[in-house]
């Protein structure tokens, strides 16, 4: 416990910021409930921000595999998908109420995650991440082919509930639930061994780990949380298909954003998904047909310049040349002054 | 070991950015520029100087519509037809028409408009956006069934009208609303005047392959619905996968059945898959009705000769002979169209001004902007347009219009159903393939 108390004493400053930060978000739907005519704060703000809490939670949940573990994901959207699926299926055909549905949903992924990966996580680097890809590939041509229960191509409808400073707090409430969880994860014995099989997977083994074990525990937690934001996506879309759903370039972004932020970080996923949401929104919108260009060239630079994201380069430890002149910026920062 | 692992990484993800950028570029090729293209929010105030018959009217005040619609993304192509689609009628009814009449005023109208990039999120987003921050009086609804069923939620939610043209799904009709109204013939009647004329000329057999996606599965379940109720036998019912490379497994099955008609489609490509295999392997049925493709002329070129006497669906062609109450005939707004934007008009695009044509019916007929009124009045409409009759039932699917069919003969596309629209006569039985 002394090292946890030594990192919050070290960030002293960023828990503050980390507070009012906190403390801003969940008061900024107050004014749709104080004066929502005067609208300060609008629906379809509201729907931007829960839109990027889904976004850093699903960036979280890869990086658990992908950053800490070392198991490039290309298909970590097939569990999205299966938990949109588990729950549109139970509220349109069993007319089951939403929670229920959502956590079921979300389980549905976790035993999608045991089954899948007990075979794909033995194999290692880009055949991993190609097998995956291939999973999400024919998970959508499943669903699609089996269409008395998912109603094929032409999908489901679920009932709509459009409840926006709901879905805002609901969103809110799992992507901190969520980072919180991988910040403790990090520090535990468990993130330990998934750090060690990343670095040196068989000498993790020699030392006894049971390496598969505990990547299908990484897999299948991560798949859970997926799965909740899967339902969650389904039932404020309140429709679902297969081509919506399994839709390629969500797999791809989950990647981009956690590499920005930095691989392997806890709050890494955080910035990258909040960055490149906002990036998209304001930015990008206004020249989108070349938006996968922009966002290739921007993988580049990024793998270039900083390799370590941006985390990676605001750290004291950092070996890029971006991150060195970055450092030099900020030396004057507190964080080396509390030090 | 630790420096290859990124940069490994970035390939596969460059790999896969190139796939998805793939993927994602169907149909979505970079739509060929019209005069002067619109800009994003097209109020059409610089038009108002220029009235062209009517002299530039006094306006009593603004109607301000809303539409979420393509502009990129996979539907940049058909959102484009939408788009002018309205823009059309936008033109007409302010510097023609001189403005939706309510009551003894004149209301100017202007549409607002985003790009939904074909999305599901953004497209819901920006109509709660045009509901809440724009405050538009009513929407008109974007381009596919997926986005229509997404963005009827939210205008449902807010109680706004919204009013489509582009979305052919039943289950947008299904969900109890009571905002949405949809102009065009739903999946499940598409082959019903094809086959009710075949019935007429003493078919009594029909053999049904279609696509296992969204639309043509719809399409099938009615046309079987459609033959029994018509009183023909259903002898056999096939499915396929999207982008099935052969299909004469199902033709040899088929010829060994001998059907008065087969019924199929899904995709162009597999128009001429029936087409070719049927020729193949000599399976001459009576009548072929094909759900995509005849009613496009590059079926015919493809196809050539063996084109010939082929029956398929439509919901609107410039040939059919409707007499609208407001923009005339067919032929004389495909000429306004085409005056406009320098092509000939897709049903796409005269379905969406259809649609704007049955919002401005029902505000006049309400004689206010109220939302109740103008919905109660859409309930009641019955209108003759270009596109074909108007009238929706208590889902709001439209009832009225019946779908028609056409058969190609001697290589051009005719309008044989149904008879109110027809300018050709049904060619039936068609002859086997080497007696042409």
């Amino acid at each position: 416990m002394k090292g946890l108390k030594q990192i919050w004493r070290q960030y002293r400053l960023n828990r503050w910021f980390l507070f009012l930060l906190l403390v801003g978000l969940f008061a900024l739907p107050l004014p749709q409930f104080v004066a929502p005519e005067r609208k300060l704060v609008t629906n379809s703000l509201l729907f931007s921000f829960t839109q990027m809490f889904m976004l850093i939670t699903l960036a979280s949940n890869w990086n658990l595999t992908g950053g800490f573990t070392g198991y490039v994901d290309f298909g970590h959207a097939v569990f999205f998908g299966l938990g949109a699926y588990g729950t549109g299926i139970l509220m349109n055909k069993l007319g089951w109420p939403f929670w229920p549905a959502m956590v079921v949903g979300g389980m549905i992924s976790a035993v999608f995650a045991v089954l899948i990966g007990s075979a794909t996580l033995r194999l290692k680097g880009p055949y991993f991440s190609i097998s995956m890809l291939g999973t999400f590939v024919a998970m959508r041509e499943i669903v699609r082919v089996s269409k008395p229960l998912t109603g094929g191509g032409e999908g489901l409808t679920l009932p709509p509930y459009l409840n926006r400073p709901l879905f805002y707090y609901i969103t809110l409430i799992l992507a901190i639930l969520v980072v919180t969880l991988i910040w403790w994860i990090r520090r535990t014995e468990f993130g330990a061994t998934l750090i060690a099989i990343r670095e040196d997977e068989i000498g993790a083994e020699m030392r006894g780990i049971n390496t598969t074990l505990n990547k299908i525990t990484a897999f299948w937690i991560a798949a859970f949380l997926s799965g909740l934001v899967g339902g969650l996506w389904a039932y404020q879309n309140t429709f679902i298909d297969p081509d919506v759903v399994f839709f390629e370039s969500r797999t791809v972004e989950l990647v981009m954003m956690t590499m920005l932020g930095g691989l392997g970080t806890v709050a890494g996923p955080v910035i990258g998904a909040a960055v490149i949401y906002w990036l998209r929104d304001v930015v990008w919108a206004s020249f989108f047909q070349y938006h996968l260009l922009v966002e290739g060239a921007l993988l580049i630079i990024i793998v270039l310049f900083v390799p370590e994201g941006i985390m990676g380069a605001l750290g004291d430890d950092s070996s890029t040349s971006l991150g060195r002149i970055m450092r030099r910026w900020f030396r004057e920062s507190p964080k080396e002054g509390v030090a | 070991m630790k420096h290859k692992f990124p940069r490994l990484l970035t390939l596969l993800v460059i790999l896969m950015l190139f796939l998805a950028a793939c993927g994602g570029g169907q149909g979505g090729e970079e739509p060929t520029a019209p005069p002067q293209e619109e800009p994003t929010q097209a109020p059409a105030e610089e038009e108002t100087g220029g009235g062209e018959e009517a002299a530039a009217p006094e306006f009593d005040g603004v109607i301000r519509l809303g539409a979420a619609v393509s502009e990129t993304g996979k539907y940049a192509r058909e959102g484009k037809d939408t788009r002018q689609g309205y823009n059309l009628w936008l033109d007409w009814v302010n510097n023609e028409y001189g403005g939706i009449r309510v009551g003894d005023k004149r209301y100017k109208v202007e549409i607002v408009y985003y790009d939904d990039e074909g999305d599901p999120d953004t497209a819901a987003n920006l109509v709660e956006k045009l509901i809440t921050e724009d405050e538009v009086d009513f929407l008109l609804g974007p381009y596919s069934s997926g986005l229509t069923i997404a963005t009827s939620a939210i205008a449902e939610k807010y109680g706004v009208i919204m009013v489509e043209g582009n979305g052919a799904s039943e289950s947008i009709f299904e969900r109890g609303f009571q905002n949405i109204f949809g102009v065009l013939t739903p999946a499940g009647n598409y082959t019903q005047s094809a086959l009710k004329a075949l019935a007429d000329k003493g078919a009594k057999t029909v053999v049904v392959a279609y696509e296992d996606t969204a639309f043509p599965t719809s399409v099938a379940e009615g046309a079987i619905k459609w033959a029994e109720e018509y009183g023909m036998e259903v002898l056999a019912v096939e499915t396929y996968p999207k982008d099935v490379a052969d299909v004469s497994a199902i033709m040899t099955k088929f010829r060994d059945l001998n059907p008065d008609v087969f019924v199929g489609g899904g995709h162009f490509n597999d128009a001429l898959l029936f087409v070719s295999a049927a020729q193949e392997l000599g399976f001459t049925p009576k009548a072929m009705v094909i759900t995509v493709g005849p009613s496009n002329p590059q079926f015919v070129e493809e196809v050539g000769d063996a084109a010939n006497y082929i029956i398929g669906p439509t919901q609107w062609e410039a040939s059919m002979t409707w007499q609208g109450k407001y923009l005339g005939t067919p032929a004389e707004y495909a000429a306004r169209y085409e005056a406009m934007w320098n092509e000939p008009p897709t049903y796409q695009a005269a379905e969406s001004t259809a649609t704007a044509l049955a919002l401005q019916a029902a505000i006049e007929n309400a004689g206010t902007l109220e939302m109740d009124a103008v919905r109660e009045a859409l309930r009641n409409l019955d209108l003759m347009t270009f596109y074909g009759p108007i009238r929706f039932d208590e889902t709001g699917k439209n009832v009225a219009k019946p779908m028609g069919a056409i058969q190609i003969q001697d290589g051009e596309i005719l309008v044989v159903a149904p008879e109110e629209a027809a300018v050709a006569d049904l060619l039936y039985p068609m002859p086997a393939w080497e007696d042409r």
